[in-house]
């Protein structure tokens, strides 16, 4: 057979193709729920790393089932906040609900004017947990900032990256020395940021400065974006919470 | 039955790709901080390589000759779409690891470049069995690497401290992708000097 006709290839191609895509369809939709259920262990375990309660390698060991258990053993209450500060719905907790796991690379949430709803995990030791999104060099960057019950002290932060460079940028999730900065540190949202991430290192006796990673300048923007963008929106539920 | 045999084991030894073809060099350099990894993407380009030769070989007499490059691609990124997807759902922290790596076993030249040189000329079984020793020659040479990278670099096989244990002092170089190329251009040197006949 002359397998070099227009006709010919043109029919081999689009039934190759067609064959792919049904056996790619097919994989897909029989793995989708293991790999959202992998999501959101992977969601819960950032939360519950920023809350301190285990290091992320340790949550990793637990397995999805008891990381989802830990989780709703220690969540009080997860509730959603709009622009006003209002409380306007809860999330299931019996349910280890949680928010934007879709929303996972969301590089800019955008908040629309006053029209937005963003997650609270308030844990039963007070700890309250804010997620933070933003755009670091390559790609996404996002994290997880818990707050004391006074809503200021910084107890803990986990970051996560979609690209950032390895050994650079990628440090604000594999250096346990940048994380750690955060800790006992505080916002203050009187202050035109609220939190700093200051390149060539934060001045002595400043609360809310941390130093930034050297050679990871735009990563260290983006995430210090990420957080001041994120914490604006939250300052009227804060400030709300504080009164 | 000997030249199965040759099959199976030239690619490990005498045809390596990375250590004499010089082939997914870029790879090898990413994946290889860590033991875990390196066995996932060793065994993650066996898989692909074998089965991708496979069915390339079944199809070899059906594709038309001016668009065999593109099927071939279709193929391949089948194969590394459903490795990465099966890795997303059964071994999530592991993909997350080699996060771009899965999707980049694509560009790999040893895949394409066997399928080209072997599978479209030979019958099925022999083109699996190719793939596969491609693979397995691969993944040794991963294995390797990795095996230094994590003994030096972080103290640990596996995760399970080994010299850490002693009180080593790990050695960031290691984990770096510089040393990489430095450790694999030492396996290339020993290899070359227990076979002569491969120095150039």
């Amino acid at each position: 057979m002359n397998t070099n006709n227009n006709v010919y290839t043109i029919v081999y191609t689009t039934v190759v193709c067609v064959l792919v895509a049904a056996v790619l369809a097919f994989a897909s939709q029989k793995l989708k729920p293991m790999q959202e259920a992998n999501e959101k262990a992977e969601t819960i375990s950032q939360i519950l790393t920023a809350a301190q309660f285990a290091e992320k390698d340790e949550l990793g060991a637990w397995g999805n089932a008891k990381v989802i258990e830990f989780f709703k053993d220690n969540i009080n209450k997860a509730v959603l906040v709009n622009a006003q500060g209002e409380i306007v719905k809860s999330l299931d907790t019996k349910k280890a609900e949680v928010w934007g796991t879709s929303q996972l690379k969301a590089q800019k949430y955008g908040f629309p004017e006053g029209k937005y709803e963003i997650p609270v995990y308030i844990f039963n030791n007070g700890v309250s947990v804010l997620p933070v999104y933003g755009q670091g060099l390559w790609g996404p960057v996002w994290g997880y900032i818990a707050l004391g019950g006074d809503l200021k002290t910084i107890v803990g932060a986990y970051f996560d990256h979609a690209s950032e460079t390895p050994g650079l940028g990628g440090k604000i999730k594999d250096d346990p020395s940048f994380r750690a900065q955060f800790v006992g540190k505080s916002i203050d949202l009187e202050k035109a940021k609220a939190f700093e991430i200051v390149k060539g290192g934060a001045p002595q006796g400043q609360s809310n400065a941390i130093d930034a990673i050297s050679g990871a300048t735009m990563t260290s923007n983006g995430l210090s974006g990420a957080i001041n963008e994120w914490l604006d929106a939250y300052k009227n539920y804060i400030e709300a919470q504080n009164n | 039955m000997s030249k199965f045999k040759d099959t199976i084991l030239n690619p490990i030894f005498k045809g390596n790709p990375i250590t004499v073809l010089i082939l997914g060099i870029c790879s090898s350099l990413a994946v290889t901080v860590e033991l875990k990894g390196a066995c996932v993407m060793a065994l993650s380009v066996t898989i692909v390589t074998a089965v991708s030769s496979f069915i390339c070989s079944l199809l070899r007499k059906t594709i038309p000759n001016r668009v065999r490059i593109i099927i071939q691609l279709v193929v391949v990124a089948m194969m590394v779409i459903l490795v990465d997807q099966v890795l997303k759902a059964f071994a999530y922290a592991i993909d997350k690891q080699l996060s771009v790596y899965i999707g980049l076993i694509i560009t790999n030249c040893i895949v394409m470049g066997r399928i080209e040189a072997f599978a479209l000329g030979n019958k099925p079984i022999p083109s699996l069995l190719d793939g596969l020793a491609n693979g397995l020659g691969y993944g040794l040479i991963l294995i390797i690497v990795a095996f230094f990278r994590e003994l030096f670099g972080s103290g640990t096989l596996f995760g399970i401290p080994v010299l850490s244990a002693i009180g080593y002092t790990n050695n960031g170089l290691m984990i770096l992708p510089p040393m990489a190329l430095i450790l694999l251009g030492c396996v290339v040197w020993a290899q070359r000097s227990i076979d002569k006949s491969l120095q150039e």
